[in-house]
């Protein structure tokens, strides 16, 4: 085999092993979540298909297929069939540059396990990302009902004002790594003692609350906010266009669990094992994403939801100063760091 | 006029993120508790004779039932769930029902049936189990009514206890 097909071979394989392991990974974190719901409530949570009702997702996936697709009236037609996957899409596409795991050697064949390494990974995760809120507002604006519409508005506004802060968080790690890169920031965190959380854990703080604003959960699920907007832009889905909005909204809290992972955490990075097997490295990185799944989860079933001016005012008045001077104090002790460590130098031997 | 005061927040608690943790060590220490819902097909309600379940009509030990046809139930009944058809026979009691029906979709399970009746005849049964997919098959017949006395024994044993402290305190009177 010519070593530019094996190439687009082995492109193809990490391809599916990723995205499919991405999709498996959220119909399990669906289960997750009405079982880690029940057990906060002292229930006992879907256990009846399958062992211990393990098999639960797949149920759904069934019926989800199976269910009539409604289209409303009134709607606009096209926009609505369109908006679940623009909902669901930027989550699977930002999905591409996430480093899962090191170099991976299987065959003789060794490959960077993520779909692609692009230099610009983080701008492409943001930019990508940032535009799943689309399908949301299409989707309520298509639907022509006034619950769908404001979820829709809502989430709109919500987007703009977290996604700023998210950003200037994100830049605070960008400056102190030196690069937009996934892989390259994880590379810098090989052992425990160079996690980004150590120097930045205030921009790890407003990364964590702007991506739980982001990814429309608990508490900031203003977009479909059911006391107030029935179910809000999903009101009027059904069946599998309405299963695609649970998806995207999964793929999304993976995709930045594995962000927060990987800037934060150390990415594939095993502590006390620097130089650990690279299975190792991918089961490290799974299980620090599943750590951050499960906080998801377990602040949706604890936190009730705010109310809207308050996110408003959290997003602007609070997260987005923090984060400015939080970049800012983090580029001036990166652009000033020789004559500190002088002065540093002159006060300790002044003082001896 | 009602005067709402509202508490002051502590810094500590305007800082949300203390209390957050605060909540969330909750939650968690809940997640290792034993769930309380009960898992109903396999772990089935509890029962006692004070269960009012479904009446059902006593089977004496010598075969006969021992409702006499008299129609007092039917008449205390405010459901109007029960029909009886009077008969005649050889027996000394003379009577007994050649149709003895309980709508079960229409009986609310007061018991009044069974307080009415001057025979011991009926009785509320601790059955609480009632599903089919007919109306027609829900309207129970002598039938699916008859039970042996021996499963019926404890309520009636708990009915005669009631009635005698009751008998008891109105002849002191
Ligand atoms: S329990 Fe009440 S409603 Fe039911 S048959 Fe007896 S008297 Fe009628
Ligand atoms: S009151 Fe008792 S004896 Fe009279 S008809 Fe009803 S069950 Fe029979």
């Amino acid at each position: 085999m010519s070593p530019e097909l094996l190439e687009i071979v082995v492109w193809i394989v990490k391809v599916h092993v990723i995205f499919l392991g991405m999709v498996g990974v959220a119909a399990i974190t669906t289960l997750a979540e009405r079982k880690v719901s029940a057990w906060m409530q002292y229930r006992h949570g879907p256990n009846r298909v399958g062992p211990q009702g393990l098999l639960q997702p797949l149920a759904d996936g069934v019926k989800f297929i199976f269910k009539e697709s409604l289209v409303p009236d009134g709607a606009n037609k096209w926009m609505f069939r369109f908006a679940p996957a623009l909902a669901a899409a930027p989550a699977m596409l930002t999905v591409a540059v996430i480093p899962f795991g090191p170099d991976v050697t299987l065959f003789g064949i060794t490959t960077p396990f993520s779909i692609v390494d692009l230099d610009i990974g983080l701008m492409y995760i943001l930019a990508i990302g940032g535009l799943s809120v689309y399908g949301v507002i299409v989707g309520g604006w298509a639907s022509n009902s006034k619950y769908s519409l404001l979820g829709g508005l809502r989430a709109s506004a919500q987007m703009v004002s977290y996604e700023l802060s998210m950003i200037l968080a994100i830049l605070s790690v960008v400056a102190i790594s030196g690069s937009l890169d996934l892989r390259e920031v994880v590379m810098q965190q090989k052992t425990l003692g160079e996690w980004n959380i150590l120097y930045q854990p205030l921009a790890f703080l407003l990364f964590l609350i702007a991506a739980f604003a982001e990814t429309n959960r608990h508490p900031f699920d203003f977009a479909e906010c059911e006391p107030e907007l029935v179910s809000g832009f999903h009101t009027e889905y059904s069946a599998m266009r309405f299963a695609l909005f649970a998806l995207g909204e999964y793929c999304a809290m993976i995709v930045m669990s594995s962000v927060a992972v990987a800037l934060w955490f150390g990415g594939f990075s095993v502590p006390f094992l620097p130089e650990a097997h690279w299975a190792l490295g991918i089961v490290a990185f799974c299980a620090k994403v599943s750590c951050f799944l499960f906080l998801f989860l377990w602040v949706r079933w604890t936190l009730p939801r705010f109310r809207f001016d308050q996110l408003m005012n959290l997003g602007w008045k609070v997260m987005l100063p923090i984060a400015l001077v939080n970049l800012f104090i983090t580029g001036a002790v990166i652009s000033f760091a020789p004559q500190l460590k002088s002065l540093w130098n002159g006060l300790v031997n002044g003082a001896s | 006029m009602v005067i709402v005061r509202r508490k002051e927040l502590s810094l500590r608690e305007r800082l949300y993120l203390p209390e957050i943790a605060r909540g969330l060590s909750i939650t968690f220490r809940k997640l290792f508790e034993k769930p309380i819902t009960r898992q109903y097909p396999e772990e089935p309600l509890p029962k006692d004779e004070v269960t009012r379940g479904q009446p059902r009509l006593v089977v004496k030990d010598d075969g006969n039932i021992a409702c006499v046809s008299c129609g007092m139930c039917e008449i205390a009944c405010p459901a109007y769930a029960i029909t009886i058809d009077g008969g005649e026979t050889d027996r000394p009691i003379e009577r007994e029902p050649k149709k003895f029906e309980i709508d079960m979709l229409r009986c609310i399970l007061c018991g009044f049936c069974e307080e009415a009746c001057p025979k011991d005849a009926i009785f509320m049964s601790d059955e609480l189990e009632l599903a089919d997919y007919s109306r027609a098959a829900l309207i129970y017949d002598l039938e699916k009514l008859k039970r042996p006395k021996s499963a019926l024994q404890k309520r009636i044993d708990y009915v005669y206890r009631l009635n005698n402290r009751w008998r008891k305190s109105s002849s002191t009177s």
